[in-house]
Parts: C-alpha cells; sequence; structure tokens
C-alpha cells in the first residue's frame, strides 16, 4: 500500500513539483521513535519537518500552559465570586488541552520551552491582575488571550493544510477542536460584558502584543 | 568487448548469489528496489579486490546507520535506479568506468550518496586510529584498504573532526540500538524493567565501554571536539545521547525536569568519561564506582528535592492556618 502511494505520488511529482513529494517518499524512520501504531502526529519523513512539527507543537503546549495559569490567576482573585463557576469551566476545558499536549509532547520527544517558568508566572500574574480590574477586566483578557490563540491555531492550520492535509490528518482534528473551544471562549468573555471595561481597546491590544511576544519567542526557545 | 562484459556478469551473477543470505534479512521490510540496490552496492564491495575484510560485518550499527541514511535518500534516487537495475555488470567500484557511467546523474551509481562513501571510508578509517591516531593520515590508510586513492581525503573538509564525529554517531546509534533492544525485550515480558537508577548506570557504562579500544587516543579525540567549529556538532551529538538514554529509561515529562534530568545526566556522563582517561584500573573498576557515586548523588538530590517541596507545602499550610486562627480570634473574620 504504501509502494502504490509512493509510484501514484511520483507520477504527480511532474506537475505538482519535488517538494511535495520529498517530504512523503522517504518516510521510513526508526521504530523507535513512535512506539504506538496510532498516533496523532505522522512520524517525521526528515529532520525539517521534525523541526517544524517540533514548533509548531512546543508553542501550542506553551500557549495552553500560559492560558491555564492565567485561569488560575483569576479563580485565584474571583474564585468566590458570581463568576467563579464560568471560570472553572473554561479553566477545565483548557486542562484538558494541556494534558493532551502533554501527551503529544512526551509520544514524540517534543522539548518543552525552557520558558515555562515564565509562564508560569506571567501567566498568573496577567490573569489575577485582570481579575483585579473585575469582572469585565478579567473578561477583557479571556477575550484577549483567546482571540491571539485562535488567530494563532488559524496559521497552524493554514500551514498544516497547505503542506499536505492527508498527512496530518489528525494533527489538524486536534487543533481544530482546540481553536473551536477557544474561539468559543472568546465568544463567552464576550457575552459577560467584556467589553464594557474603560480601556478595553488598550488592555486588548496590549495583551495581544504580549500574547504574540511569547508566541514567538516560545517557537524558538 | 562482448567478452569482457561476459566476464563482468559472470562474476556479479556470483556475487549476487552469495548476497542472497546477506541482504536477506534486511531487505524483508524494504520496497524491492532499494534492497536490490543495496545488493548491488555490496556486488561492487565483492568485485573489488582483496580489500573485503576491511568492511566490518559485525558493526550491525553502522550498516544500520547507513541503512537509515541510505533508506532517506535511496528513495529520491529508487525510481532512478529502477532503470539502471538492469546493467548490474556495469557498477564497478571506484575506477573511472567511464563506459557505463551514467554521465547524466550526479552520483555513480555503485555509491547511492557521498555521505554513505564518506561513512565507509570513515569507518574503514578507525581501525587504524589506535596506530595513527585521530588524523588524516588514518582516514587515508582506510581509504587505502577500501580501494581508493589516499587523495579522497580531500573529500573531509573537516579533516580528523569528521573521523571524531563519525565515530561518536557510530557508538550513539550502537546504543540506541541496545537501548531498544532491551525496550523491546521488557515489552515482551522477557525481561524486568530496570529502575532508573541501575538502567542510566547500565546505560553509561554501555556506551563508555565503548570507548575502550580508542582510549589511549581519545583525550586527542577530545580535544579535537573542543575546536570551535567542532563544538555545535559535539553538543548535538551529546544532546541527543543524553535524550535517548533518558526517553528509554522512561522519561515523558513536559516541564522543567526534562532540563534539569538532562543537565545531571551530560554531568555524569562528562565527568565519568574524564575519570575514565585516567583511569588505570583493571576493566576500569575505578570508573565504574564513581559513576554509581555519581548517580546516587543525583537520585540523593531529587529526593531531597522532592522532601524540600513537600515540607515547604505543609510550612506553607502551616502559617495560613495560624493566620485563619488570628483573624478568627481577632474578630476579623466576622461578617457585619
Amino acid at each position: 500500500m504504501h509502494r502504490a502511494a509512493h509510484t501514484a505520488l511520483y507520477d504527480w511529482s511532474n506537475i505538482l513539483g519535488p517538494a511535495m513529494i520529498r517530504q512523503c517518499l522517504k518516510c521510513r524512520v526508526p521504530p523507535q521513535l513512535s512506539s504506538r501504531a496510532y498516533s496523532v502526529v505522522p512520524t517525521p519523513c526528515d529532520s525539517e519537518e521534525k523541526e517544524m512539527l517540533d514548533r509548531m507543537l512546543r508553542v501550542d503546549h506553551a500557549g495552553e500552559y500560559g492560558a491555564n495559569r492565567i485561569y488560575a490567576g483569576q479563580m485565584a482573585v474571583l474564585g468566590r465570586t458570581s463568576t467563579g463557576p464560568l471560570i472553572q469551566e473554561m479553566w477545565d476545558q483548557e486542562k484538558h488541552h494541556l494534558s493532551k499536549f502533554n501527551e503529544i509532547l512526551a509520544e514524540n520527544r517534543v522539548r518543552p520551552t525552557a520558558l515555562l517558568p515564565l509562564w508560569n508566572i506571567a501567566g498568573f500574574l496577567l490573569g489575577a491582575s485582570s481579575a483585579l480590574l473585575g469582572k469585565e477586566g478579567a473578561m477583557a483578557c479571556t477575550v484577549a488571550v483567546e482571540e491571539s490563540i485562535s488567530e494563532h491555531y488559524n496559521s497552524q492550520i493554514r500551514a498544516l493544510m497547505e503542506r499536505d492535509p492527508e498527512r496530518y490528518t489528525e494533527l489538524l482534528q486536534v487543533i481544530k477542536e482546540f481553536r473551536d473551544d477557544e474561539l468559543e471562549h472568546h465568544d463567552t468573555g464576550l457575552e459577560h460584558d467584556a467589553e464594557k471595561i474603560p480601556g478595553y481597546w488598550l488592555i486588548k491590544n496590549a495583551i495581544q502584543l504580549g500574547c504574540k511576544a511569547a508566541i514567538y519567542v516560545s517557537q524558538r526557545v | 568487448m562482448n567478452m569482457a562484459a561476459l566476464l563482468r556478469g559472470l562474476r556479479a551473477g556470483r556475487a549476487l548469489r552469495g548476497l542472497a543470505g546477506v541482504v536477506a534479512a534486511p531487505a524483508a521490510t524494504k520496497p524491492q528496489c532499494s534492497s536490490l540496490s543495496r545488493g548491488f552496492h555490496r556486488a561492487t564491495l565483492r568485485l573489488q579486490d582483496d580489500s573485503k575484510s576491511d568492511k566490518p560485518p559485525s558493526s550491525s550499527s553502522t550498516t544500520y546507520h547507513e541503512h537509515y541514511q541510505a533508506h532517506s535518500a535511496e528513495q529520491d534516487t529508487a525510481a532512478a535506479h529502477e532503470d539502471s537495475t538492469s546493467d548490474p555488470a556495469a557498477d564497478q567500484a571506484s575506477r573511472p568506468n567511464t563506459s557505463y557511467q551514467d554521465q547524466g546523474g550526479e552520483q555513480g551509481e555503485e555509491y547511492e550518496t557521498e555521505e554513505q562513501l564518506q561513512a565507509r571510508i570513515l569507518t574503514a578509517a578507525l581501525e587504524f586510529v589506535p596506530q595513527h591516531g585521530w588524523s588524516m593520515e588514518a582516514i587515508a590508510i582506510g581509504a587505502e584498504t577500501l580501494g581508493l586513492s589516499s587523495a579522497s581525503t580531500g573529500m573531509f573538509y573537516n579533516g580528523a573532526g569528521d573521523l571524531v564525529l563519525h565515530f561518536l554517531a557510530q557508538c550513539n546509534s550502537q546504543l540506541t540500538d541496545i537501548l531498544a533492544e532491551q525496550h523491546n525485550q521488557v515489552q515482551l515480558g522477557q525481561a524486568e524493567r530496570k529502575k532508573t537508577a541501575d538502567f542510566l548506570r547500565d546505560a553509561v557504562e554501555t556506551r563508555l565501554r565503548m570507548l575502550i579500544p580508542y582510549i589511549e587516543s581519545w583525550p586527542q579525540a577530545m580535544s579535537i571536539l573542543l575546536l570551535p567549529h567542532n563544538i555545535p556538532d559535539s553538543l548535538k551529538h551529546l544532546s541527543t545521547l543524553v535524550d535517548d538514554i533518558w526517553y528509554y529509561a522512561g522519561d515523558r515529562s513536559t516541564d522543567m525536569n526534562w532540563y534539569t534530568k538532562r543537565a545531571a545526566l551530560t554531568g555524569i556522563y562528562n565527568t565519568t568519561e574524564l575519570v575514565m582517561l585516567q583511569d588505570s584500573s583493571p576493566d576500569f573498576r575505578d570508573t565504574w564506582n564513581f559513576l554509581d557515586n555519581r548517580i546516587q548523588d543525583v537520585v540523593q538530590m531529587a529526593t531531597t528535592a522532592k522532601q524540600m517541596q513537600s515540607t515547604g507545602e505543609t510550612v506553607v499550610q502551616g502559617f495560613m492556618g495560624a493566620a485563619i486562627t488570628l483573624k478568627n480570634l481577632t474578630g476579623l473574620n466576622q461578617r457585619r
């Protein structure tokens, strides 16, 4: 079956160009790199693909970790108010995301970002300080962060679709599911008076700038 | 011309029949064309002169390594090879055989890639390292045992550095094979899972034992690795080594532990390597004792860290309790 796929791809190579084919023709790696028969992430064909996947998974993991800490910070301040259950619910979903990424990282031997302690503290502080501005502040922070994350996931989905949608089907499924969850959080934030806070535009953009910087750095370090 | 071709064909045929057993095992898992081209690869070796002994048949890791390298490169040229498989007799070795050389292709058909050729030369050169040190001389002699001219050392821009790095890569992949095999044994239930400390000790010991044949000249190799242009590569090899060992030891952490564990093992490995260079006890007993002690140190530190953390948590809880009690006593907790 592999061979048929390979030869079929090779036939198309004259039309589609060598780059796409190169990715899939050499798909054999030492089996010990992934001991599961089924895996969300396909075994990388070469080091370039491995690096690309590593970066993506690393930054996604860092993002979910940071989001976790943000919600933890918000809960620490607003946990006993009426918004508590709402934030708790969103936090639980983020915990689920984080555990999924932990699993993927461990399976694929991806190095986690070295800045995790930084995101730990920074996330908690961001969540706590936005919650100190009240419920609207917390919701504004949620909206800003979730919008950043959704954009980021979307660009990853685009990148994977450009390369080879079939190869990354499961991974795309996971990212799409998580992106939909994040968008839901974003909408929840908007529903719960995020925009009512004074200086909403400023807060939102400041947080989004921070998120972009965090994403950029986490991909590399 | 016809007679020459016929003779070459006969020789190739004989060599191929002899190859059936050699290539059978690895060929089982590969597509047909790549096993054929590997067959021809070996055929060309047989067709060469008397230098059959230089290719150590037991270095399974080299062949695995080459196979892994070859496989990734081969798939590209697999289709190209399919055209050339009909003419095996033409594949002479490095002797410029202009009548059948594919002028259009950049690779000769007898060697899949330049990298593989380099790997073969370097592996052959390792035999001469104890005598000539890690140097271009050893590489030149290695090339000659393969039937190539010693001028082929010009391929190695990094000189002795190439040789040392190749040796590192070879040792690391050998270790990975051994660890993978042990892992399989455990999965199949044929062996017991080792405790982490024991696993680490065995893995580091196995890896360091690979240095024993070259221990006299290893200081020279280490100094070569410390040259600025070699540092990135040697660090990369070291980090993959440590990562592999931890992976097979069962580490699946995705937080700062990932870094601390690897840093600790890197420290253990490097210091033990240095001790080994100075060791003159029988079978390097002192080195293994040193290794044991260092691993115990790390395990001890980890246990202490955990204890400290739980103590810290308890202390914090105590403080919180005391603070709440005070608040209750002074009436601050009551709502008016």
